[in-house]
């Protein structure tokens, strides 16, 4: 075994108190949490009363009998629809403004906004657009002589609402990121390519897209961990769930479970059974990245 | 040695920082609204006979527009002159969030010492202890004499560990409101239609008659004779119910209950005097009726208020129509209470200070003139009340709902409303046409069951005994 010298042994001190507010505060409020959720999913846990037991399988059983988890499941992988919508509309976007173009940085706030702007007051304004009877969507719709459908109370038109709405929330903050990378390609790959009589066409599918794939792999495996989650549009849209449980995701089922019925303990096992299903897709994604990721390990 | 003081510096900054930030957390979630009165509290008030001149701190926590926690302020206000001693923290949390949040303090044993509690939720927090005993408080107390209040309000809140409605009183009610049929008199003169009364009440077949005759109109000048039909109403005057009287059966495929949920919905789909769903969902029938657009619609004694404000036309209230084949009607009333924890450490302040809140005087008559209820104090509302110069007129009529046909909603009665979310959740395929009543019930009663049955033995786990 290597003896450490004093000045690397120093060194190693000095290094873990300047991580040590972070560890500290990544285990108090994430590992920890984690740890008592994964103990509380094998008990029957009521907010409510004391009582705390051991149950065993008995919630995970119970969860894969219930068709409501499963009919929530299949919504939130509706929730995916999205991402591919607003990485492309991003990418074009931010080809079209990444050259300086004037005013650039004006669009750029501009389109940013809705990204950080309250959910509920965007869902407040969304619900009047979409009002199947008073609402503009419609009312434009009709001058085409298309009656616009029931977006709201309607499962199928609400979920559809809802992957707009994320689409179009996600496009200036997606765009900053592209802007990024789309400068970060070196000018010189463009040049030598206009040398080979490559038409911009082909520049930009056989340049500019594989150059950037780095980041798309970045925005692909955030956006699926982050949509496989959504809860607040589903929540303040149908906060019963949607006619036949059309609209719930797997995280409005939980709140419902952890809050509406108590079962606080049921709760818990879901979100544990979720958690593995995200952390399962995100290896897969880092296993394939290796074969589409430009540079990729 | 000066080099390594920076790092250990920042590092504890940081560290400190991450905690204290932590802590500010929890602060901000109290939306805390003391009144101009709290500092005031040590002038020994003991005009109520306390012998208590320790300063006693309690918190309460509940919900409300605008309107309503300023009058629960200025009540508040109202108790800290009178009980000197005694300051209160005002918790106002959303009517959405406000479960979450409560079951999450009482989960981390932080909950308020008085806070409201709605029926829905009373056999959910009392059967798990959670709530103080209100029952000797209430016999024998110096703020108001149960004798003077409406019996069916009390009995709410009552449970017996197995049954509400029955036993020890765990929540005093806050207010307890009436669901009429409100009704647009000037579209009733108009189309010559004369409103029942107590001698002369309508049944379903005359309501639907007097309902085509009001329907006139095309497009944007179409008026709607009456508006969603109560499904409770029309169940319960049938003889029906969701359940059976032990609260532990299914009973929505009861020809009876089956009848009345396809009459309420033939009113939109045959009939045509109502609203189709589609209609409801882009306007509600409560605000079509504000606008003149349609002539009867069921609702509140809440909704007073804004009537009194937004109608620009005269109404008045009637009774629900009886169902031909029994020639009795029922209604559900609503109530929301004011509970006290079981952990509390100051029981008889927190008991105090939801029976001042609920039945003073002075709060009830804030509370029924901003037409925000009905006095919850028996002589109040026989004689103040009724005296009012305001809509409606037929007063009375409020009376004889409370007195005679209102009922506890059914899903009430149950430890969760699981099986009665999947119901409504469902429902409308009936009101759209897409299903009829008889295939419906038939095959969404397993369902329910299924569902009550978790709920009866969640019961059983939770409760203990």
């Amino acid at each position: 075994m290597k003896k450490k010298s004093k000045l690397e042994r120093r060194e190693h001190t000095a290094g873990l108190l300047m991580i040590s507010p972070s560890l500290i505060y990544f285990l108090v409020f994430f590992l920890l949490p984690i740890g008592v959720c994964l103990y509380a999913g094998f008990t029957n846990w009521n907010m409510l009363s004391p009582n705390r037991v051991f149950v065993g399988f008995r919630n995970f059983v119970e969860l894969f009998n219930d068709e409501k988890f499963w009919k929530a499941l299949v919504n939130t992988l509706y929730m995916l629809i999205p991402i591919p919508i607003y990485l492309t509309i991003s990418l074009l976007f931010a080809y079209a403004c990444h050259k300086n173009v004037p005013g650039e940085k004006v669009f750029r706030t501009i389109y940013y906004l809705p990204y950080i702007s309250s959910i509920v007051a965007l869902v407040l304004i969304w619900q009047w657009l979409f009002n199947s009877e008073f609402g503009l969507v419609n009312n434009f719709l009709s001058t085409f002589g298309i009656e616009g459908p029931n977006w709201l109370n309607d499962p199928v038109w609400t979920k559809r609402m809802i992957v707009i709405m994320i689409s179009w929330k996600h496009i200036g903050f997606i765009s900053i990121y592209y802007i990024a990378a789309l400068n970060s390609i070196p000018k010189p790959c463009y040049e030598a390519a206009q040398i080979d009589g490559a038409s911009p066409i082909q520049q930009f599918f056989r340049i500019t897209i594989p150059l950037i794939t780095p980041t798309t792999f970045f925005l692909v495996t955030m956006g699926i961990i982050g949509s496989l989650q959504t809860f607040v549009e589903p929540q303040l849209f149908a906060p019963d769930g949607g006619r036949g449980y059309g609209v719930a995701t797997v995280i409005f089922y939980i709140w419902q479970k952890a809050f509406d019925s108590s079962q606080m303990g049921y709760a818990c096992a879901t979100a544990v059974v979720f958690g593995i299903l995200i952390m399962l897709m995100t290896i897969l994604q880092f296993r394939l990245s290796k074969k589409w990721v430009y540079g990729g390990e | 040695m000066k080099k390594k003081l920076l790092p250990i510096v920042l590092c504890v900054a940081l560290l400190l920082s991450v905690f204290s930030l932590a802590g500010c957390q929890k602060a901000d979630d109290n939306d805390v609204a003391d009144g101009p009165t709290g500092d005031v509290s040590d002038n020994g008030g003991d005009d109520a006979g306390q012998d208590t001149p320790e300063p006693v701190n309690i918190s309460f926590m509940g919900w409300g527009n605008d309107a309503e926690v300023a009058t629960f302020q200025a009540m508040i206000d109202q108790y800290e002159e009178r009980y000197g001693n005694v300051e209160v923290e005002y918790i106002v949390v959303p009517n959405t969030e406000f479960d979450t949040k409560l079951q999450a303090m009482i989960g981390a044993g932080e909950q308020p010492d008085a806070f409201y509690c709605g029926v829905d939720y009373l056999m959910k927090y009392a059967s798990t202890d959670n709530l103080y005993d209100m029952t000797d408080y209430i016999a024998d107390n110096d703020i108001f004499d149960p004798g003077n209040v409406w019996d069916c309000a009390i009995n709410l809140y009552r449970y017996d560990g197995q049954n509400m409605q029955q036993g020890q009183v765990y929540a005093v009610p806050k207010d307890v409101s009436v669901f009429p049929i409100v009704y647009n008199k000037d579209l009733f003169a108009e189309a010559g239609v004369t409103p029942p009364t107590e001698d002369a009440p309508w049944d379903w077949n005359d309501y639907v008659a007097a309902a085509k005759k009001l329907t006139s109109g095309e497009g944007d000048s179409k008026i709607y004779g009456s508006g969603a039909y109560s499904l409770e109403s029309a169940v319960w005057s049938n003889g029906a119910d969701w359940l059976d009287e032990t609260l532990t059966e299914v009973t929505v495929d009861d020809p009876a209950f089956v009848e009345a949920l396809q009459w309420v919905a033939d009113l939109r789909l045959v009939e045509g005097v109502a609203p189709t769903v589609a209609e409801s969902d882009s306007l509600s029938d409560y605000d079509r009726f504000k606008q003149g657009k349609l002539a009867m619609v069921g609702s509140g004694t809440w909704s007073f208020a804004d009537f009194w404000e937004n109608c620009d036309f005269e109404w008045d209230v009637m009774n629900w129509p009886v169902s031909p084949n029994t020639g009795e009607t029922a209604i559900w009333f609503g109530s929301a209470g004011l509970a006290v924890a079981a952990t509390t450490e100051h029981p008889e302040e927190a008991c105090n200070l939801v029976s001042f809140l609920a039945f003073n005087e002075e709060a009830q008559r804030t509370s029924y003139t901003t037409g925000m209820s009905f006095p919850l104090l028996k002589d109040m509302a026989q004689d103040e009340y009724m005296e009012m110069d305001k809509a409606p007129e037929s007063k009375d009529v409020l009376f004889d709902i409370l007195n005679d046909n209102a009922r506890l909603a059914t899903q009430s009665k149950t430890f969760n409303q699981e099986w009665f979310a999947e119901f409504n959740a469902n429902v409308p395929a009936v009101f759209n046409g897409e299903t009829t009543a008889e295939e419906f019930c038939t095959s969404i009663k397993d369902t329910l069951q299924e569902l009550l049955d978790k709920s009866i033995e969640l019961k059983a786990e939770y409760a203990g005994s």
